[in-house]
């Protein structure tokens, strides 16, 4: 029996879509059987974000409508045995699908796939709505910003109102430059005041950018944010794993100069 | 350095708006709340309005005091 799970922010904009691809393909390499879900009816991204947008047939609103069968609308990416993407309608919006359809889709699914991957579009309206509908857990995405960690409050307190507990935070695109600063809220900052458990703390990092450009997740890749995102998978699937030291991260020059600096 | 780091604001203004999209309350309304519910306590237990500090959480409301520090 599989596992849905939502990958949701509230604001947009704060890395969605690209964590919904990354741990969807980090998961799929454990030999967990994944289908990741675009939930954004009429601003369709995962695809793209994905590499997999060339291969679109049929859509979300396709299956659920009765216009195809699920299995031709889904596409399989073959760098990834075990990944399966069901993309998202251009042209519909969101009124095209009800909450209680999706929740009919995911129990479905749950038969056939290990892990479901629902990438919610931002706000709170509809389409919120419907990707939460059959949720079991949901991943919040936040940046160290006051409207992103804001945003963030409100999406989980609407969380727990629909009984969606077991709910863990990936804080996105840190910059620990100017963490040291006092120039950005630290992982122990958001985590304090959102106070709800951590599953990932990722890195800014040029990679990510390069990735998208191409349409390749960078979990395997040996770069920060690929090893922090397979630390998420790794967590999502019950191991323990202990936090990367983002530290860890800077290069020698500036490792260097903190070293002066104390004396 | 003198200014104040960025963060200290960003995080007392981030504390006042989850505070009060918690509660749905204007953000003044929190102040209010923390004076009346003072008034309220201060009848039955030794206070100052010092040592008095009401968190509003998502589930609850944490109300904490610190008494005689003997």
């Amino acid at each position: 029996m599989g596992e849905v799970i939502v990958i949701t922010s509230g604001k947009g904009g704060v890395g969605k879509t690209t964590t919904t691809a990354n741990i969807g393909a980090g998961l799929s390499q454990f030999e967990k059987k994944v289908i990741v879900i675009d939930t954004d009816l009429g601003l369709r991204n995962l695809d793209v974000v994905m590499g997999l947008e060339n291969q679109i047939v049929y859509n979300l609103v396709d299956v659920v409508e009765g216009t195809c069968r699920l299995k031709q609308a889904l596409i399989r990416d073959k760098r990834y045995e075990n990944l399966y993407l069901l993309p998202s309608a251009q042209t519909k919006d969101k009124s095209a699908i009800s909450p209680g359809q999706m929740k009919k889709l995911t129990s479905e699914l749950k038969e056939e796939f290990d892990y479901i991957l629902l990438d919610c579009p931002a706000g709170i309206e509809q389409g919120f709505q419907n990707a939460i509908a059959g949720a079991d857990r949901a991943i919040i995405v936040t940046t160290p910003e006051v409207s992103a960690i804001r945003d963030a409050d409100r999406i989980i307190s609407l969380l727990e109102s629909h009984q969606v507990k077991d709910n863990a935070l990936i804080i996105n695109r840190i910059r620990m430059d100017m963490v040291r600063k006092g120039d950005m809220m630290s992982v122990d900052d958001v985590t304090e005041i959102l106070s709800i458990p951590l599953i990932g703390a990722i890195p800014d990092d040029e990679q990510v950018v390069i990735g998208t450009n191409q349409g390749e997740p960078v979990i395997g890749m040996d770069c920060n944010a690929g090893k922090a995102y397979l630390n998420i998978c790794k967590r999502i699937m019950g191991t323990e794993v202990p936090f990367m030291d983002l530290n860890s991260t800077r290069g020698f020059f500036s490792k260097l100069s903190d070293a002066f600096r104390k004396g | 350095m003198l200014r104040k780091s960025s963060v200290a604001v960003a995080k007392s203004r981030l504390r006042t708006l989850v505070t009060s999209d918690r509660v749905s309350c204007a953000p003044g309304d929190y102040d209010n709340l923390c004076r009346e519910l003072y008034a309220a306590l201060s009848k039955y237990l030794e206070l100052t309005e010092d040592n008095l500090k009401v968190d509003i959480c998502r589930t609850h409301i944490l109300i904490t005091f610190a008494g005689d520090e003997t």
